[in-house]
């Protein structure tokens, strides 16, 4: 049995696989052997055509779809999505919140999908749709599970919120988190699905500046502050509890360490509060590693969110064990190591 | 009428705003007065249910606790509101409740 030129068998390839299965040791050899072949003719046949229609390959061989992006005006009201005011490929308008969003979805689409090869929020090609100017001085952005919505802040406390990329690849990244891991919105489970949004957060922030994990600030949403309040961003992941300390909105209350873990009743039991120890170990490996953050610890946090022993209910030391064996996995035994001094400076034990 | 006011959740903890604040109706201007005893009138807590369908991430959780000298009421409420007069009601309360931080 000998391919045709084309590169296609004579015998298909279940006939082939049977013979795999149930021949004589040389009919076997035959038929593997065959099925090699005719698996790698198939897939640079594929990969051909793929190179030569400029798309990107996904984690399966699937291409990377194209990104579609669509961004609408509220015009001050609470009616979604609103009025479409920028399309895919449309060029910048006047309104720096448009742009902001727009640029903010391409940057997290292009991150995820040159990165780690995935195809936008649902690894689907979700396209990716964002509302602006929602409300009157609404305090707040958000990803209602199908797109995102952007305050335009009160001006006293907060600026628009389009304006930290972090921010917005934060809220996008609570959709990755929702196809894949599923973490509930609650207690430690709750705090790991926050670190998650600031981690990849942070990253889509260093991809696009180009920073290795030295070089980046790890402060989430700086730039939101009004120039009255006092403190940099809403988070910092190198120092936690130092983002800002202001007499209206009140000290940042992240923990760095376990020996701080906040036990209440508020947040969901303090999500926003104790995601500060697993930021904390994110930011403790990936300069450990060194390099670009997302290379490294990155994709150790990337396949462990996308890890099916991973429950919707894990605990911090759930997902460091996780993590542990996941760099041991994709890496080797200095990266394990790396991992594991990073959870333990945090106070959490994830085993030799 | 006095009306405990919460925001929880949100992007971020904010000590400071998570802090209850009492609005006292009959502490406030005539005008106010009337016009949050109309917007509670309008939202009409009573009939609510208590505790609304989880938030979302990162979204705020609103926590209305109504005194109204007769009877009682506590209502959680997530965003975004559905309900024009609920929204209209959080938003005036919201405002009287960055008012009552400011003078504190």
């Amino acid at each position: 049995m000998r391919p045709h030129q084309c590169g296609c068998t004579i015998l298909p390839p279940e006939l082939l696989r049977r013979i795999a299965r149930n021949g004589t040791a040389r009919q076997r050899d035959a038929a593997l052997g065959t099925l090699a072949i005719d698996h790698t003719l198939r897939l640079a046949r594929a990969t051909y055509q793929l190179l030569e229609s400029g798309a990107q390959r996904g984690a399966l061989g699937v291409p990377v779809t194209a990104k579609q992006r669509t961004v609408y005006d509220a015009q001050g009201r609470d009616v979604l999505p609103g009025k479409t005011v920028r399309t895919e490929g449309a060029a910048p308008v006047g309104d720096v919140d448009v742009n902001e969003a727009y640029d903010g979805l391409g940057a997290t689409f292009d991150f995820f999908a040159d990165v780690y090869e995935r195809n936008s929020i649902d690894d689907e090609g979700l396209h990716l749709d964002a509302t602006v100017h929602y409300g009157r001085h609404y305090d707040n952005a958000f990803w209602n599970g199908r797109q995102m919505v952007f305050g335009d802040g009160d001006g006293e406390l907060f600026n628009r919120f389009t304006i930290s990329l972090d921010v917005i690849a934060h809220e996008l990244t609570h959709g990755v988190t929702g196809d894949e891991a599923r973490l509930v919105y609650l207690g430690q489970a709750g705090a790991l699905n926050e670190s998650i949004s600031d981690v990849f957060g942070s990253l889509v922030k260093q991809y696009v500046r180009g920073q290795t994990a030295a070089q980046a600030d790890w402060l989430i949403g700086e730039g939101l502050f009004t120039a009255k309040v006092h403190g940099v961003a809403l988070r910092s992941m190198k120092a936690p509890g130092t983002a800002f300390d202001d007499a209206l909105l009140g000290r940042d209350p992240q923990p760095a360490t376990m020996a701080g873990y906040v036990r209440t009743s508020e947040d969901n039991g303090g999500v926003h509060t104790n995601s500060g120890i697993p930021n904390h170990a994110f930011y403790l490996a990936a300069t450990a590693l060194g390099g670009h953050a997302w290379e490294k610890a990155g994709r150790i946090w990337y396949e462990t969110l996308r890890d099916k022993r991973l429950k919707p209910t894990a605990t911090f030391i759930q997902f460091a064990r996780a993590t542990v064996q996941n760099a041991a996995h994709l890496f080797g035994r200095t990266e394990r190591q790396t991992v594991a001094a990073a959870w333990a400076e945090v106070g959490v034990h994830a085993g030799t | 009428m006095r009306i405990d006011f919460r925001i929880d959740g949100g992007l971020a903890a904010f000590p400071g705003l998570a802090k209850p604040v009492t609005i006292d109706c009959d502490r406030l201007s005539p005008q106010d007065n009337a016009r949050l005893r109309e917007l509670v009138r309008r939202a009409d807590l009573f009939q609510r249910p208590r505790r609304a369908s989880p938030a979302m991430p990162d979204a705020r959780v609103y926590t209305i606790a109504l005194d109204d000298g007769g009877q009682c009421r506590t209502v959680t409420v997530p965003e975004p509101i559905a309900d024009p007069a609920l929204r209209a009601l959080v938003d005036a309360l919201a405002q009287h409740a960055a008012a009552v931080r400011r003078a504190r």
